[in-house]
């Protein structure tokens, strides 16, 4: 049993740190808890716009929905990591070839997630947090509890997430019927009954009034969900050979106005045929967007003077630049490396790609502005949102090239990237308080997001591929 | 008959290992060059270093009258290449991978070219399933067809055989020498020896990053050396 979980931790560490190095793994929990500490000073300050409760109920949400995205990752990860890494290298899959079952494994998995996420973000937003305490006279009974609550709150939010994933691999239809169950009592409880629903999270509550009682919902709730998963565990190594008509051509034809028209195809292919469809792109796009537009709706009452659907544009910006993630998810550049195609013309693609499917937010925001019968302000709000978005995109292209989703684990590289994004972000959401029409000006910063795609290109053309 | 490609000095050095140590070698256009090595003797590096997917430490490498190190997309455009472990694209169908190859290197009359290797290399009934969900036989021989779907003058295969089964692996085998026999020439990594001595023309040997043999096959028939014991001795003097 034990040899298990030290063999997957092993395996968790060896992998980050052959990406990018023992030590730049090993800062990045060090990052999180200087990045807390400092916000963690700016406390006082906020408090004067948003109350202790607003705050604890904003932090313990972002950890439900930081367990619900690592457990997403189970859902739709699969397909990476056998892509990066190979099914037989990694112990998850071990269980084709040993005699181990898939329950011990996926039990082992679950408690090796459990402790590497503690460990690396958790713990060190906590730490972060206390050790900022004395400076901001609070007392560090607060980080204790906090320690206490922020982890079952990520307990709850993975625990379900692998919940639904067991449904899920069961029956679609049946996880589509229990999602739209709980979204119909969701509008029954808040319109019918003026049930709160923000405050039902049972974590809050034992952080507000902590007592034994209180911290076993939460546990209850986390013991079922993981039980079941574990209980009703399916794992598929599917055997059927999923055949489709050559759609390629008819595809690239229809995009022959663009000159990478053959590789926005494969992105495309690769996004549709992908296990979760275009699921993956809801729950990692649209969803933020959701409780982004919550949040925003919730807090901008009590902050006047900021604009709502400047704020969302600017928002939506940093949020769309996650899709260049998904579409770099896909493939690694070894698998082009034999043909005559260099590094910069794959992220050009995936930048054209990129531009496409952004298309998408800039109806949403459209859609937003008619919502809020605000179309004063659309011309500010489109703005923004282009510069933001090329903006991020840019830093992004940047610092990491065609491996987002895995140099962001590097702390140097991730310390760079919020420097290079928060600030900006700071100073046009200020402007847009003086004024957004302010924010006419911001596309300036769009020649500078061009300048620095363009020396993306050299760079990473010159950089010797890695075999992730 | 003119050199097609030419080393000298070719050094890769990952960290403190030496993959490929001071190399210079020189294959002649038509040859069946077979590069002979234990496994993680440099073979793969050997391939990445003509083709320029990787930059050497030091040296340099001139194929096909292209400086490697300074046009690698362009010389990549002229020769065919065939990765040891790449795998084609996990969401597009084989067929859609030859499209998307033929694409890329701007050909015509795409669907006769592609036509011709899933009848040659018996896949046409495989051709509409996603490269993830085929067999790793038939996705050596969906790399075998992208390789020499452009008709290139200069083939370099890694380990080519391996997973194909008796049958396809004899055409394969006697399109190889039929390629050479036309004009073309190959660089072909294996440490299979029985198929290297039937098939090449000239052998070199890697060891330790160092070539420590190259020579016709011939001289070795000639004095009716077997080539596994030939290769066991160099390997264990060296």
């Amino acid at each position: 049993m034990f040899e298990i979980l030290e063999s997957m931790m092993k395996e968790e560490w060896r992998i980050h740190s052959t990406m990018f190095g023992g030590l730049m793994f090993f800062l990045f929990p060090v990052l999180i808890s200087i990045f807390i500490f400092i916000a963690a000073l700016f406390l006082p300050f906020i408090q004067t716009i948003l109350t202790v409760n607003q705050i604890a109920i904003l932090a313990h949400y972002l950890f439900v929905l930081f367990g619900l995205s690592v457990g997403a990752f189970g859902l739709f990860g699969r397909e990476v990591m056998n892509r990066r890494f190979g099914q037989a290298s990694m112990i998850a899959y071990s269980s084709r070839t040993l005699p181990v079952s898939e329950r011990k494994i996926f039990l082992n998995f679950f408690i090796k997630d459990v402790i590497y996420y503690f460990l690396f973000w958790i713990l060190p937003f906590v730490t972060g947090f206390a050790v900022a305490s004395p400076f901001i006279s609070v007392s560090l009974d607060y980080s204790l509890i906090l320690l206490i609550t922020l982890t079952l709150s990520f307990l709850i939010g993975l625990s379900f997430s692998f919940l639904l994933s067991t449904i899920y691999v069961h029956s679609t239809k049946l996880l589509i019927s229990i999602l739209f169950l709980f979204a119909i009592l969701g509008v029954l409880a808040s319109n019918y009954f003026y049930i709160n629903l923000t405050e039902l999270l049972p974590t809050l509550s034992f952080f507000f009034e902590p007592s034994i009682n209180k911290i076993i919902i939460p546990l209850i709730f986390i013991i079922i969900s993981s039980t079941l998963s574990i209980i009703f565990l399916k794992v598929d190594y599917p055997e059927k050979k999923r055949r489709f008509k050559n759609s390629f051509d008819t595809l690239t034809n229809k995009l022959r106005f663009s000159k990478y028209s053959c590789f926005i195809t494969k992105d495309f292919l690769d996004l549709n045929r992908s296990e979760g469809g275009i699921g993956k792109i809801i729950f990692s796009f649209l969803f933020p967007l959701t409780i982004l537009w919550l949040l925003l709706s919730v807090f901008l009452k009590i902050l006047p003077g900021v604009n709502f659907l400047i704020m969302f544009s600017i928002f939506l910006g940093v949020i769309s630049s996650s899709i260049y993630n998904w579409l770099t998810e896909f493939d690694l550049f070894t698998a082009y490396s034999f043909l005559p195609v260099k590094v910069s013309t794959v992220i050009k693609s995936k930048l054209n790609s990129y531009v496409l499917i952004n298309c998408i937010s800039l109806i949403i925001l459209i859609l937003a502005t008619l919502v809020e019968k605000n179309p004063y302000y659309l011309l500010p709000a489109i703005l923004s949102f282009l510069t933001v978005s090329s903006y991020s995109l840019a830093v992004t292209v940047y610092l990491t090239g065609l491996y987002p989703n895995i140099l962001l684990y590097n702390a140097k590289i991730l310390f760079v990237y919020m420097f290079s994004i928060l600030p900006i972000l700071l100073v046009l959401i200020i402007l847009s308080i003086f004024n957004p029409f302010y924010l006419i000006a911001s596309p300036i910063l769009i020649f500078v997001s061009l300048h620095l795609i363009n020396k993306s290109f050299t760079k990473w053309d010159n950089w010797e591929q890695p075999s992730f | 008959m003119k050199n097609v490609i030419v080393t000298k000095n070719l050094t890769k050095k990952f960290g403190n290992l030496k993959a490929v140590d001071n190399v210079s070698l020189s294959i002649k256009e038509g040859e069946l060059f077979g590069l002979l090595g234990p496994n993680g003797s440099g073979k793969s590096t050997m391939v990445k270093l003509l083709t320029g997917q990787i930059k050497p430490t030091k040296g340099n490498a001139i194929v096909l009258g292209v400086n490697v190190l300074k046009n690698p997309i362009e010389l990549r455009q002229f020769v065919g290449i065939m990765p040891e472990q790449e795998n084609p694209p996990s969401f597009l169908t084989a067929e859609e991978y030859l499209h998307f190859v033929a694409k890329i290197r701007n050909l015509d009359n795409i669907d006769k070219r592609c036509n011709y290797w899933f009848e040659f290399l018996e896949f046409n009934d495989q051709k509409d399933i996603l490269c993830k969900d085929l067999s790793r036989g038939t996705r050596q021989k969906l790399m075998f067809a992208q390789t020499f779907l452009h008709e290139p003058k200069l083939v370099l295969i890694d380990e080519p055989l391996i997973n194909l089964d008796p049958i396809i692996q004899r055409k394969v085998k006697d399109y190889l020498q039929d390629f050479v026999k036309k004009g073309g020439t190959i660089f072909f990594c294996t440490h299979v020896l029985e198929i290297a001595e039937k098939i090449c023309t000239m052998i070199g040997v890697i060891y330790n990053g160092k070539i420590i043999y190259q020579g016709p096959m011939k001289d070795l028939k000639k004095k009716k050396q077997h080539l596994e014991n030939f290769f066991l001795r160099l390997i264990k003097e060296a």
